[in-house]
C-alpha cells in the first residue's frame, strides 16, 4: 500500500479536512474534478493546477493547512521594496543580486519545497531559491530591478505560505554550524572504518592463508595512522560532553562510551608500538561511525522540533502606515522609531504599543488576552502590539517597539516556562547516571577478576563489557520511534514538532482547553431568535441583516448572510450600542436592550443569558436575537472522548465569565475558571502539576503561548497565533477538533512501541553483559552486537510511521467511527 | 605483494582528497538541504501532463 498522504482521501483533497455537510465546492485538478471543503482550499489548489503542479499532491507526505480566503495583493508587502528594508535584510553582491532569507509559514514537507520551487523560481532575476524544510526559511538570491521582493511573497503568500521577513538570529546560524560539523565527523569515521575494516579483513585472511610478518607489521601501522586521527577528530563530540558532566561532578551517558573509545584506541597504540596482542582499531572506529549515526538522527529531530525565533516577527504587521510631514507613507516595521505616529485602521495589525492620539477603533485582542468581545478604545487610551483593529481608524503615537512591548513580554515568559522542565526529563537523566554507573563499576569489577585469572585477556574483557553495554539502543529506542510516529502523525494532519509529546501523551491526567477560537469558532452565529408574537422570524433577519451592513463590530458578521441588500435610509453604527436605520419608512433600532428601548422609551431586559441583542421600532422590541460563537467542529466528540478515557476536564479562558460559564455548561466541563491572565493560567496547570497531575493544554492564542510551554503535552490549532504554534508540541491542522481525538487514541500505541524498544534494548544489554564480563565476547564481536541492537530498534519503531497511517485509512473505509478502545484492524506491530 | 607499499599509502593520499573535497562541499552549502533534491529528480524541464499524473505505474 502507498502510503502518501495522496492515497488518502477522504475529505477536501487540498487540506484533507472533512467536507461540511452541504458545501458543494469543486475545483479540477488535473483534469479531474475534485471535493474541496471550503474557497480557501479552491484557490490554493487551482492556484496550483493552472501552473502546472498538480503533482504536488502525489509528492507531499503532510497535509497543508487550510488556507485563509482573501486575495493576496503585491500592495500588502509594498514596504518590503524599500531600500530601508534591502539595507536590513538582505546582503548584495557584486552581480547586483541580493541575498536575504525568509520565514514561511506552512512548510511541511518536501513537497512544499518543490511546490515553492516551481511556483516562484521561475519569476524573471531569480538567480537561486532554497528551501531549507526544516525549518521553513527560503533562501533566496535575486535582482530586485526585475523582480520586486513584494511580487515574490505575494506569491509565496497567494499558495498560503506566508513570508516573514526574518531578521539573522544566531539560533539558526548555530543550528547550521552544530549539523555541519556533525556531517563532517560522520563522514571521516565512515571513510576512516572502511580503510580500517579492509586492513583488518587483510589481516584476518591473512591468519588463514599465511602472511608475511613484515606485511602484517605494516597493516597494523597503517591501521593505527589511520585510526588514531580518525579517532581522535570524529570522537571529539562524546570526549568533549564526557568532560563536560565530569568537570560538573556528574556522570553522563558518555562517560563510559568516551572512556571505551580512549582505552580501546591508546592500548591499541601502545600494543602497536610496544608490545604484541590483540588490537582493536577497526573496532574503535566503527563503534564512533555508529553511534554518530544515531547522535545524528537525534540533533536533526531536536532541530526540527519547533522554534522560538521569528515568533515576535509572526506577529507583527509586514507594513505599517506613518505619518509624515508630507502625509501617509507606507513603511516596514524597522523604519519605525518611538515618538512617531502611525496610522492603522479596520482590518489591520497593530504595529507597536502606543497611545491613541486621534481616531477611535474596535480592537480585537483575542490573541493576546483571550477576550472575545472587541473593545472600543478612545483618545488617549493604550493599544498593545498584535492586536487586531476590527473598526475604526486611529492614528497611533508609538511608545514601544519591538522587544520592549507587552508581546514581546509574552514571547519572553514562554521562553522562561519552556526552560522549566517536569519531572520526566529529570528522571531519564538520572536513570542514565545510575545505569552508567553501573556498567563502569561492572567494567572494573570485571578487569580486575580477569587481571587475577589471565592479565591478557583483562583488557579485552574491559573492553568488550563498555562497548557491549553501550546504552545506544536504549538512548535510541525512545527517539527513534517518536520520529517515526510524528511522520505518521504528520500524514493526519497531526503535526509533532517534539516528538517526546506523544510519549507523555497517554499518561495525561489532565486536560486544560482554552475556549476562545479553541472550543469555539472565531466568527459569530445566531443562535436563537425570540420574535413578539406574530412578527416574523425571517423578516427580523432581513431587517436586522440590512440594518448591520454599516457595522463592523464582530456582532455583525452573525447578520451578513442575511443581507438581502435592500435599502436603508440614515443608516449610523452607535459606538457601543448597536446600529439604526430607517427601512421603508420605519425607523428601527438594533442592539443592545437600553439602545433599542430608547426608541419606544420603554424598559427592556434581556430574555435570558448569553449575549442578545433586540430589533425594535417606536413601538417596542421587535424580536431578540442570541449571538454567540458557535462550537468548533468535533469539540462534543473530544469531550466525550477525553471523558470516557477518564480525564479531568478544566476550561481556563480569559473571557467573561458568563460566557465562559454557558460554553462549559454545554460540554458539560465542571471546572471552570473564567478572566484569567496568562499568568493565572500558567499557575492553575502548575497547581495541577503539583497535584500529581500531567497536563495537556489545548490553546491557540497568544495568551496560551506560555501555558503551553508550561504544560506536560501543548496542542494548539494550526488557525491560532502563531506564537502558539510554534509553542505547541501537537499542532492540529484543519478547523475541526477532531483531529486533537484520533491523536489521544492512536497514542498508546506509540507508547506500546517505545515500551518494546526499551525492553528489546534492556534485554539485549542484560543478556550480553554478564557474557562480555565471562570473557566470551571479543570486542569487534561486541560493536557488532552493539550496533545491531541499535538496527533492531530503528526498524521496529520504523512500522510505527506505517501502521499509523493505514490505521486512518480503515478508520475512513469504516466512515469515521471514532472509537479509541477498538484495536486497529490493520496489521498491528504490537504482539 | 610489494606493490601494496605503493597502494596502500596512494588510497591513504585518496582518502585524504575525499575528505578535503567533503569538506570544501558542506562548507559550500551542498549538504544544507536533503530533502528537496529527491524531488527534482522526479520533475521534468516541463510540467507533467494531466494524464501522466493520473496514472502512476504501480
Amino acid at each position: 500500500m502507498n502510503p502518501s498522504a495522496s492515497q488518502v482521501r477522504s475529505g477536501c483533497w487540498h487540506c484533507g479536512d472533512s467536507i461540511p455537510a452541504g458545501v458543494e465546492i469543486r475545483a479540477s485538478i488535473g483534469g479531474t474534478e475534485r471535493a474541496m471543503c471550503c474557497h480557501g482550499c479552491q484557490t490554493v489548489a487551482t492556484l496550483i493546477d493552472q501552473a502546472g503542479l498538480n503533482r504536488y499532491y502525489e509528492f507531499r507526505d503532510a497535509l497543508p493547512e487550510r488556507p485563509e480566503l482573501g486575495q493576496v495583493a503585491i500592495e500588502d508587502y509594498q514596504a518590503w521594496d524599500r531600500p530601508a528594508v534591502r539595507e536590513h535584510y538582505a546582503k548584495a553582491d557584486c552581480d547586483n543580486l541580493y541575498s536575504l532569507s525568509l520565514v514561511l509559514e506552512n512548510v511541511h514537507c518536501a513537497a512544499c519545497a518543490w511546490l515553492i520551487h516551481r511556483f516562484v523560481g521561475g519569476l524573471p532575476g531569480i538567480a537561486e531559491i532554497r528551501v531549507d524544510v526544516s525549518d521553513g526559511r527560503l533562501h533566496l538570491r535575486f535582482n530586485p530591478e526585475r523582480t520586486r521582493l513584494s511580487q515574490i511573497a505575494a506569491r509565496l503568500a497567494s499558495l498560503g505560505y506566508r513570508p516573514h521577513l526574518d531578521s539573522p538570529l544566531a539560533g539558526t546560524a548555530r543550528n547550521q554550524t552544530e549539523r555541519r560539523q556533525m556531517l563532517k565527523y560522520i563522514v571521516v569515521a565512515g571513510l576512516g572504518m572502511m580503510q580500517v575494516m579492509s586492513y583488518a579483513l587483510a589481516k584476518y585472511i591473512g591468519a588463514w592463508q599465511g602472511i608475511e610478518p613484515e606485511t602484517e607489521r605494516f597493516f597494523l601501522l597503517i591501521s593505527m595512522v589511520v585510526a588514531v586521527p580518525v579517532c581522535l577528530y570524529s570522537g571529539q563530540l562524546f570526549y568533549k560532553s564526557a568532560w563536560r558532566t565530569l568537570i560538573q561532578g556528574r556522570i553522563g551517558m558518555d562517560v563510559p562510551v568516551a572512556a571505551a573509545m580512549l582505552l580501546a584506541l591508546f592500548s591499541s597504540v601502545f600494543i602497536t608500538l610496544f608490545g604484541s596482542g590483540p588490537v582493536y582499531f577497526d573496532s574503535v572506529v566503527m563503534f564512533i561511525f555508529f553511534l554518530l549515526l544515531g547522535r545524528y538522527a537525534v540533533l536533526v529531530a531536536r532541530q526540527n522540533a519547533g522554534q522560538l525565533h521569528s515568533a515576535l516577527a509572526r506577529s507583527l504587521p509586514v507594513q505599517t502606515r506613518r505619518l509624515g510631514a508630507d502625509g501617509p507613507e507606507t513603511v516596514s516595521l524597522i523604519e519605525l522609531a518611538a515618538g512617531e505616529q502611525v496610522l492603522v485602521s479596520a482590518g489591520e495589525t497593530v504595529p507597536a504599543d502606543g497611545r491613541i492620539v486621534a481616531g477611535s477603533v474596535m480592537v480585537d485582542e483575542s490573541l493576546l488576552s483571550g477576550e472575545s468581545i472587541p473593545r472600543r478604545r478612545v483618545i488617549d487610551e493604550q493599544v498593545m502590539a498584535g492586536s487586531l483593529v476590527r473598526d475604526g481608524q486611529m492614528t497611533l503615537q508609538i511608545e514601544e517597539l519591538g522587544q520592549s512591548t507587552a508581546l514581546a513580554g509574552i514571547v519572553r515568559m514562554l521562553d522562561q516556562a519552556r526552560t522549566y522542565k517536569p519531572r520526566m526529563a529529570l528522571m531519564a537523566d538520572r536513570l542514565a547516571a545510575w545505569f552508567v554507573a553501573f556498567v563502569l563499576t561492572g567494567a572494573t569489577v570485571a578487569g580486575l577478576v580477569w587481571w587475577q585469572i589471565d592479565p591478557a585477556m583483562a583488557l579485552p574483557v574491559v573492553l568488550a563489557v563498555l562497548v557491549v553495554s553501550c546504552p545506544c539502543a536504549l538512548a535510541l529506542g525512545t527517539p527513534v520511534a517518536l520520529a517515526a510516529a510524528a511522520r505518521g502523525f504528520a500524514r493526519l494532519g497531526v503535526l509533532i514538532s517534539r516528538p517526546d509529546a506523544l510519549e507523555k501523551l497517554p499518561r495525561i491526567t489532565h486536560v486544560v482547553l482554552d475556549k476562545t477560537g479553541t472550543l469555539t469558532q472565531p466568527e459569530m452565529r445566531i443562535e436563537e431568535i425570540r420574535p413578539v408574537a406574530g412578527f416574523d422570524p425571517d423578516r427580523a433577519r432581513r431587517l436586522a441583516g440590512r440594518l448591520e451592513r454599516v457595522s463592523r463590530h464582530p456582532v455583525a458578521s452573525a447578520f451578513a448572510r442575511f443581507d438581502d441588500g435592500g435599502q436603508v435610509e440614515e443608516a449610523e453604527a452607535v459606538t457601543a450600542a448597536g446600529v439604526c436605520g430607517r427601512i421603508d419608512g420605519v425607523g428601527y433600532r438594533l442592539g443592545k436592550p437600553a439602545f433599542t428601548a430608547e426608541l419606544a422609551d420603554a424598559e427592556l431586559s434581556e430574555p435570558g443569558p448569553g449575549q442578545w441583542v433586540a430589533l425594535g421600532d417606536d413601538s417596542g422590541v421587535l424580536a431578540w436575537f442570541r449571538i454567540d460563537s458557535p462550537l468548533r467542529q468535533g469539540a462534543r466528540t473530544l469531550m466525550e472522548g477525553l471523558e470516557g478515557s477518564g480525564m479531568e476536564i478544566w476550561l481556563a479562558s480569559g473571557d467573561r465569565r458568563a460566557n465562559v460559564q454557558r460554553v462549559a455548561q454545554e460540554l458539560g466541563i465542571n471546572h471552570v475558571r473564567a478572566e484569567c491572565t496568562p499568568a493565572d493560567k500558567l499557575a492553575l496547570v502548575r497547581q495541577l502539576q503539583a497535584e500529581g497531575g500531567r497536563v495537556a493544554m489545548i490553546g491557540d492564542g497568544i495568551n496560551d503561548a506560555p501555558v503551553l510551554a508550561g504544560a506536560d503535552v501543548s496542542m494548539a490549532l494550526a488557525e491560532g497565533a502563531d506564537i502558539a504554534r510554534t509553542q505547541a508540541e501537537l499542532v492540529v491542522t484543519g478547523k475541526g477538533l477532531g483531529r486533537i481525538s484520533t491523536a489521544f487514541a492512536l497514542a498508546p500505541k506509540v507508547r506500546r512501541v517505545v515500551r518494546q524498544n526499551l525492553a528489546l534494548s534492556f534485554s539485549y544489554n542484560a543478556t550480553a553483559l554478564p557474557f562480555a564480563a565471562a570473557g566470551f565476547v571479543p570486542p569487534w564481536l561486541a560493536a557488532i552486537g552493539m550496533s545491531a541492537s541499535s538496527l533492531v530498534v530503528v526498524l521496529n519503531a520504523h512500522r510505527l510511521g506505517r501502521s499509523v497511517v493505514v490505521k486512518r485509512e480503515t478508520e475512513d473505509g469504516r466512515g469515521q467511527t471514532n472509537n479509541p478502545a477498538e484495536p486497529a484492524s490493520s496489521p498491528s506491530p504490537v504482539n | 605483494m610489494n606493490i601494496i607499499y605503493v597502494l596502500i599509502p596512494l588510497s591513504l593520499i585518496l582518502m585524504v582528497l575525499a575528505i578535503g573535497f567533503f569538506f570544501w562541499a558542506v562548507k559550500n552549502d551542498q549538504f544544507d538541504d536533503l530533502d528537496t533534491p529527491a524531488l527534482d529528480v522526479l520533475d521534468d524541464d516541463e510540467p507533467a501532463s494531466p494524464e501522466d499524473t493520473e496514472q502512476p505505474d504501480r
